[in-house]
């Protein structure tokens, strides 16, 4: 057999890492309509918030996770309020708006990095390159952090899918999502449709980073190497859908972890190295070719099949 | 202490000019054009690798050395000795295989942006800056993975082509990149003025209106980022002759953040702000550096992270509060001639 099941289930935790990660990024590119590069660090705090509260207080792992969704939240709270909303005002460009989130991201990896040597100096743990691995169980041969992040990653679908068509305050959020200025016309407060969805957003990645912490090594770049495939999985789901963004973290998950694989078994280790290639490469093929991603040309096709039928 | 003044001020005006350099390449595509070239590492770290894998084989080359059964990899510290006995005599060797080095990193860089012109004309800034920020790191990845090109993460050390120099080999290669700069600058400063930089920034401004006036914006976005590409990887190669070491972690921090950061800090769009934010950056910075060591044994932690942060905040700032930067772009001056009829 090419692919062994531990590889599969690393991938699909990958996956389930990823699609946490594109969800925010579609959410936010939908209602604040930028490209928000500061996800990187709201997936490395998150990260790091279940590190500490595990290491410092020697607690289970998985009880870190609600702190990693707050701490993040917390995070992309504090780049709406203090970066993003006065630069609206100022009504700034999308340019403008990107690197201020990129601005933003340096800010805090500088912050992660400060705090990381901190923890190190005055607890006297490591704080670079490290897992909480060991601290995981297993329970039919499978690890735990594979079913948690599972049922984590299908409770936030189901309850974000509840927000949004059932409550009032998330269609509010989708009718900003349509048409902004519609919205207000109606009554509408968009700042705080915005800030739900910035809510949303970092409190998921805060729950991928808390993820990746149980799951793999972490560093505080971790969210840094991310980037292109968290986005990338975006992009692939369509950039607009944002259950798309859920199909492009696991179609970029699987490929990127099973694909080296197989490759690696079939090509020759040597290609191993090259992974970090396969979301870009996978990003620019969507860009050229396909540029609305996977979702939205799938749909007019049934559409049309439909229409025919 | 004059002298450390002055090494100190040397190393500040090299670093300051290959980083003008690089900004005036970003500064043509992002001001003058309004690509938001979120990867100028990719092209800085092109023009790298281009000058660490080339500098010792053509050096080797030009030199008339005898490189049978020598691995220009493992044996990088034999063969950049005997390059560097050779150059230490011959100036003007030394100063063809710079210019080839230079001329070959250029042409390099000029088609890496040719190949990356595709996206621009395709796709919408947002995405486009997205494709360019996950692009910058693709050299990286290879430049470690694929061992002959710069060794691997350790690096290779690369051919002193101001070795003959001597002692003065700072100043005289701090010289040098001065004038490439000023070449550089000047050919930025002449492009405004020009028919072709005025098409650029039509297209920037207003794409519909330049179509209308029957510019060819694809064509337009490509001279740029041509043009934008061949000074970044210039610096880039100049970089790695200066320091005479390549490895391939060319930070995306170092070498796209902090161009923007400069850039932004002196104003889009004008060459004499760029030159004046890259200016400021880099005399803090080496400020910073310069007095690092009395700070570093107070705090708990690395004082390098504290960079992070105040950049990270300072660009926030100047985008809240100053986003024209210093020096906000004009519009560059034209002499009108009139020719006067005879009567």
């Amino acid at each position: 057999m090419i692919v062994t099941l531990g590889t599969i289930e690393e991938a699909l935790v990958y996956s389930f890492v990823l699609s946490f990660l594109a969800v925010g990024i579609t959410l936010l590119y939908k209602t604040t309509k930028v490209p928000n590069f500061a996800h990187a660090s709201f997936t490395t705090a998150g990260a790091y918030a279940v590190y500490s509260i595990s290491t410092i207080l020697n607690l289970n792992p998985y009880i870190g996770l609600p702190a990693a969704f707050l701490i993040s939240t917390l995070m992309a709270v504090i780049l709406f309020f203090v970066v993003l909303e006065p630069l609206r005002k100022r009504k700034a460009s999308i340019q403008m708006l990107m690197i201020a989130t990129l601005a933003y991201d340096i800010l805090m990896y500088g912050v992660l990095n400060v705090y990381a040597d901190t923890i190190q100096t005055s607890f006297k743990i490591p704080s670079r390159t490290v897992t909480l691995m060991r601290f995981d169980f297993t329970i039919a041969g499978f690890r735990g952090v594979f079913i948690v992040s599972l049922i984590l990653l299908l409770s936030s679908v189901i309850i974000l899918y509840f927000i949004l068509n059932r409550t009032y305050i998330g269609i509010s959020l989708r009718a900003s999502m349509e048409n902004q200025a519609l919205a207000e016309s109606i009554g509408i407060n968009t700042r705080v449709t915005l800030l739900i969805s910035w809510i949303i957003a970092g409190g998921l990645a805060g729950l991928g980073g808390g993820i990746l912490a149980i799951w793999t090594q972490i560093d505080p770049s971790t969210g840094m190497s991310l980037v292109a495939s968290m986005f990338c999985a975006s992009i692939v789901g369509g950039l607009e859908e944002i259950y798309g963004a859920i199909l492009g973290g696991f179609l970029l998950g699987l490929v990127e972890l099973i694909g080296t694989e197989v490759l690696a078994r079939t090509v020759g280790s040597w290609v191993t190295p090259y992974r970090p290639i396969i979301p870009l490469l996978i990003l620019f093929i969507t860009l050229i070719f396909c540029p609305t991603g996977l979702v939205s040309p799938a749909r007019k096709a049934i559409r049309k099949l439909r229409g025919r039928g | 202490m004059l002298e450390l003044f002055i090494v100190f001020i040397i190393d500040l005006l090299a670093f300051f000019l290959i980083y003008l350099i690089l900004n005036t390449g970003l500064n043509i595509e992002l001001g003058y054009t309004g690509i938001p070239n979120f990867g100028t590492v990719f092209w800085f770290s092109a023009g790298g690798f281009a000058a660490g894998a080339l500098a010792s084989r053509l050096g080797a080359w030009l030199l008339n050395i005898d490189t049978s059964g020598i691995d220009f990899i493992r044996d990088n510290m034999i063969i950049v000795m005997k390059i560097n006995n050779i150059l230490e005599k011959s100036p003007l060797q030394a100063l063809t295989l710079l210019i080839l080095i230079i001329i070959i990193a250029g042409g390099i860089g000029a088609m890496l942006g040719a190949v990356m012109s595709i996206p621009t004309v395709r796709l919408r800034s947002d995405y486009l800056a997205i494709t360019f920020l996950a692009f910058g790191e693709i050299l990286n990845v290879i430049g470690t993975a694929y061992t002959p090109l710069v060794g691997g993460p350790p690096g290779i050390a690369v051919p002193d082509v101001w070795a003959w120099s001597g002692k003065l080999r700072f100043t005289v290669s701090t010289l040098t990149i001065l004038i490439i700069a000023i070449i550089f600058f000047a050919y930025a400063e002449y492009l405004v003025r020009t028919p072709l930089g005025r098409s650029l920034r039509v297209v920037r401004d207003n794409e519909v209106a330049a179509e209308a006036y029957g510019k060819d914006i694809a064509r337009f976005r490509l001279i740029s980022m041509i043009i934008g590409s061949t000074l970044m990887s210039v610096a880039g190669a100049l970089y790695v002759l200066y320091s005479q070491a390549v490895n391939p972690s060319f930070f995306r921090f170092h070498w796209t953040f902090l161009p923007w950061l400069m850039i932004l800090l002196g104003g889009v769009g004008n060459n004499i702000g760029v030159l004046l934010g890259t200016f400021i950056y880099n005399t803090i910075y080496k400020l910073i550096v310069f007095y690092k060591f009395e700070l570093g044994g107070i705090l708990p932690f690395d004082v390098v992270w504290l960079n992070y942060i105040l950049l990270g905040a300072l660009i926030i700032i100047i985008l809240i509060y100053r986003p024209q930067g210093l020096l906000p772009e004009k519009p560059p001056r034209i002499r009108l001639k009139v020719k006067e009829r005879k009567e």
